[in-house]
C-alpha cells in the first residue's frame, strides 16, 4: 500500500521541528531554570499520557511535547514545582486527554494550563521575552506555514489587526513579543484553531483584537497574561467562526446553483 | 490580470509522489489479451439473465447478457470470443463472464436509428443500452450505473484526468473529433440540462459546435480532473437531480456507434506502476485480462495488480467497464500483527483523528471545507455532509485524502457507508 505521511504524529513532529528555533533560543537565554521547567513539564505531561494509555488505551502523542514547551515558556514565574505540576496535570487531562487525545480536543492543553495557573495563582509574575526569542518566533511561523501545519491566513488576520492598531497608534509597547509567541505556540495550533479559510482570518483577527483590548483595558496586566486570555477566548470562538464561514459559503453556493 | 487569477484558481490540488516506470515506446500499441472478463460496474449488484450458453461463439459487440429488471440494458462481448464461464452470484447476480479470444471472429453490427431519429431520446437511449455501452455511464449521488429511464440534470464528459499515471484522454480522442461531436449531440438528447465537456487546463481542444454543450476547464493537479470536483463546482448532484459522468472516449464511442452501428474494439489504457520495469500505453479491449496487459513488464517479486490508479484502484482480474488504468504495485508482506499488549494499549483511538492542515485542504482541491466534511464523515453526520456536498462525491474523490493522511482515517469506507445510509434513509 502506498500512502502519504500526513497522519497525526507527522504533524506533531513537524510542529516540534517548526518550534525548534524558538525553543532553542529560549533555552539559550533562559539557562538551567528554563531547562528545568521544560524537563518538569515534559515529565508530567508524559506521565499523564502514559496513564491514559494504560487506563484508556489511548496512544500517546508527540503533541504532548508541544504543549509542555508552551507551558514551560509561558507559565508564571517562580511558581514552584507543586503548583506547576498541578497546573500541567489539570491542563493535560481536562484540556486534551479526556476528549480522546490530541486531534479531538477543543482547547489547547497549554492554554488550559496557563489559564488555570493565571486564575489560580494571580500573585505570580508572568514571563517576559527577550528580543531574540521574539525574532526566533518568526522562523517558527515561517516553517509552520511553509509545511502547511500552521495557518497563514490566521497569522495574516492577526498581523492585519496589529498593523491597523500600529497605524492608529493603539499598539501597546512591549506587547509584541509575548503576543507573537502565544500566537505561534497556542493560537495557531492546527487542531484548536478555525479550520476554514475565512474562519482562520477571523480567528487570527479576533485573537489580536482581544489581546489589544485586554492589554489596554485590563489594569496591571502582563503582556503574556493578556495574550493567553485572548488565546483561550479565540480557541473557544473558533467553532463559531467556522460555522459562520461555512454558512456564508453555503449561502454563496445556494445563490450560484439554486441548491446547496 | 486574468492570467494570474487563472493560475491561482488552477493551482489547488496535489501531486501524489508515486514512482512511475519509464515508458518504452512513445506511442500506444494494440494489445488484445487472450482472455477477457465481463464484470459489473461498481455500485449495487445487478440481477442478470445470460443470453448465451457456456461454450458458445460470440462476435465482438454481440449481446451476452441482459439485466433482469431492465431487459433493454445489455452487456456485450468486448472481442470475438468463446464463452468460457458464466459465473453468477446467489440471486442471479452477475459475478463475471470469462471469454477466450477467437482470432478469426466477427463483429456484431447494431442497427443505428435513421438520421431523422438520431435526435430522439428514446431511440438513442435504446441503442446505447442495447450495444452494451450503458455501463460506461455513472450517476451521482451514490455511484453506479444509472437506471435505464433516468434523465440527469447534467452530464459531465471527462476529457481531463489528473489521477497519477492516467493516460491522456486527449490522446485517446485523437482523430475522433467527428465521433465525439456526434456522441455529445446524443448526450444532449439524454440530459435534461447541459452537457459539460471537461478539458485540461491550457488545452486548445476545440469544443464541438453542439447546442447545449459547454466547456469546463480542470486544473493540472489531482483531484481537479475528477468528475466529482467538477460537478461540485459546476452542477452539484442532489437526491432529486442526479448528475452523470463518463469518459470522453466513451462519448466518442457513442458517436461511432450511432454512425456505424459498431462498438469500438479498443480503448486507451495505461499500464504503469513502481513494480514495472517499463510502463506501457495500449489500445486494448474493455474487460482485458490485467495480467495479460502487464505480462513481461513486471520486476521480480510479489505484485499487486490494480484496476484503476494506485489511489483508488482495486485488486481485480479484469479491466472494469470504466477503467483506463492498470497499476502494478509491489506487494509488501503482510505486517506482523502487533503484540497483544501494544494492540490493547492503542486500539481504542482508531481511527486516529485527522489534523486539519494545508495538506488536507489541498487533498480536497480547496473546493470545500475539508475539515468539516471529514468530521461529518467520521461522526456519521449525514445532514451536515449533504449540506457540504457529499452527494457529488464518490470513493475516488476522497481517495487522495486517504492517501495523504496515510490511510489512517479510512475516508473511502466512511463515505461508502454514509452514501449507503443516505440512499436508504433519504433517497426518494
Amino acid at each position: 500500500m502506498t500512502r502519504g505521511l500526513w497522519d497525526r504524529e507527522t504533524v506533531a513532529l513537524l510542529l516540534i521541528a517548526a518550534y525548534a528555533p524558538m525553543a532553542l533560543t529560549w533555552l539559550w537565554y533562559g539557562g538551567t531554570g528554563a531547562l528545568g521547567r521544560l524537563a518538569l513539564a515534559l515529565l508530567v505531561a508524559g506521565l499523564w499520557h502514559l496513564v491514559f494509555m494504560l487506563a484508556r488505551a489511548q496512544p500517546p502523542s508527540l503533541a504532548g511535547a508541544v504543549a509542555a514547551l508552551a507551558v514551560a515558556m509561558l507559565a508564571p514565574e517562580d511558581l514552584g514545582p507543586l503548583r506547576l505540576i498541578l497546573g500541567i496535570s489539570f491542563g493535560t487531562v481536562m484540556g486534551e486527554l479526556v476528549f480522546g487525545g490530541w486531534g479531538r480536543n477543543v482547547v489547547h492543553p497549554a492554554t488550559v494550563t496557563l489559564s488555570f495557573l493565571g486564575f489560580g495563582f494571580p500573585a505570580f509574575g508572568w514571563p517576559d521575552f527577550v528580543p531574540p526569542v521574539f525574532w526566533a518566533a518568526l522562523p517558527a511561523a515561517l516553517i509552520g506555514m511553509a509545511t502547511g501545519i500552521l495557518s497563514g491566513a490566521l497569522m495574516a488576520g492577526a498581523a492585519l489587526v496589529a498593523a491597523l492598531a500600529w497605524a492608529n497608534g493603539a499598539l501597546v509597547p512591549g506587547l509584541m513579543p509575548a503576543a507573537t509567541v502565544v500566537l505561534v505556540l497556542l493560537v495557531a495550533d492546527p487542531v484548536t484553531s478555525a479550520a476554514t479559510g475565512l474562519g482562520r482570518w477571523l480567528n487570527g483577527a479576533l485573537y489580536a483584537a482581544l489581546t489589544l483590548l485586554f492589554a489596554t483595558r485590563w489594569e496591571a496586566v502582563a503582556p503574556a497574561q493578556a495574550a493567553v486570555a485572548a488565546a483561550l477566548l479565540a480557541a473557544l470562538a473558533a467553532p463559531l467562526l467556522d460555522e459562520t464561514a461555512i454558512a456564508l459559503w453555503l449561502a454563496r453556493r445556494r445563490r450560484r446553483h439554486g441548491r446547496p | 490580470m486574468p492570467g494570474l487569477a487563472a493560475t491561482f484558481a488552477a493551482a489547488p490540488g496535489l501531486t501524489a509522489g508515486i514512482a512511475a516506470a519509464p515508458q518504452a515506446a512513445r506511442g500506444a500499441v494494440e494489445l488484445i489479451t487472450e482472455e477477457a472478463g465481463i464484470v459489473p460496474p461498481a455500485g449495487p449488484a445487478l440481477r442478470v439473465v445470460p443470453l448465451v450458453e457456456e461454450g458458445a461463439q460470440v462476435a465482438q459487440g454481440a449481446p451476452v447478457l441482459q439485466l433482469r429488471d431492465a431487459p433493454g440494458v445489455v452487456f456485450c462481448a468486448p472481442m470475438p470470443a468463446r464463452v468460457a464461464a458464466i459465473r453468477l452470484a446467489p440471486g442471479r447476480k452477475l459475478a463475471e463472464i470469462v471469454l477466450f479470444h477467437d482470432p478469426g471472429g466477427d463483429r456484431h453490427r447494431h442497427t443505428p436509428p435513421a438520421a431523422a431519429d438520431q435526435g430522439s431520446g428514446p431511440a438513442v437511449r435504446a441503442l446505447i443500452q442495447a450495444a452494451g455501452l450503458w455501463p460506461s455511464l455513472r450517476r451521482r449521488p451514490f455511484g453506479g450505473m444509472p437506471d435505464a429511464a433516468e434523465r440527469p440534470a447534467a452530464i459531465f464528459v471527462m476529457a481531463a484526468d489528473t489521477r497519477p499515471m492516467a493516460p491522456d484522454p486527449l490522446q485517446a480522442l485523437a482523430g475522433q473529433d467527428e465521433a465525439l461531436a456526434r456522441g455529445l449531440r446524443a448526450l444532449t438528447v439524454l440530459a435534461q440540462g447541459p452537457v459539460y465537456l471537461v478539458t485540461p487546463h491550457g488545452s486548445t481542444v476545440p469544443v464541438p459546435d453542439v447546442d447545449g454543450v459547454q466547456r469546463l476547464t480542470a486544473g493540472p493537479r489531482h483531484p481537479q480532473g475528477l468528475a466529482g470536483f467538477r460537478q461540485h463546482a459546476a452542477c452539484p448532484a442532489t437526491l432529486d437531480a442526479p448528475v452523470w459522468d463518463l469518459h470522453a472516449e466513451d462519448a466518442a464511442a457513442f458517436g461511432a456507434l450511432l454512425d456505424t452501428g459498431l462498438v469500438p474494439r479498443t480503448r486507451l489504457v495505461r499500464v504503469d506502476g513502481p513494480a514495472l520495469r517499463e510502463s506501457r500505453l495500449v489500445h486494448t479491449q474493455p474487460g482485458a485480462d490485467l495480467r495479460g496487459l502487464a505480462q513481461g513488464l513486471a520486476r521480480p517479486g510479489a505484485h499487486l495488480v490494480l484496476a484503476g490508479s494506485p489511489l483508488e484502484g482495486r485488486a481485480a482480474h479484469w479491466l472494469g467497464p470504466r477503467d483506463r488504468q492498470v497499476s502494478v504495485l509491489p506487494r509488501d508482506p503482510a505486517p506482523a500483527p502487533p503484540h497483544w499488549f501494544r494492540a490493547a494499549l492503542t486500539r481504542s483511538a482508531r481511527p486516529t483523528p485527522v489534523i486539519p492542515t494545508a495538506a488536507l485542504t489541498q487533498a480536497f482541491g480547496a473546493a470545500l471545507p475539508a475539515a468539516a466534511l471529514v468530521r461529518a464523515l467520521a461522526s456519521g453526520d449525514d445532514e451536515t455532509a449533504m449540506r457540504l456536498g457529499v452527494l457529488s462525491l464518490l470513493e475516488e474523490d476522497v481517495a487522495l485524502a486517504d492517501y495523504v493522511l496515510g490511510g489512517a482515517a479510512g475516508l473511502q469506507g466512511l463515505l461508502r457507508g454514509m452514501l449507503d445510509r443516505i440512499a436508504a434513509e433519504y433517497a426518494p
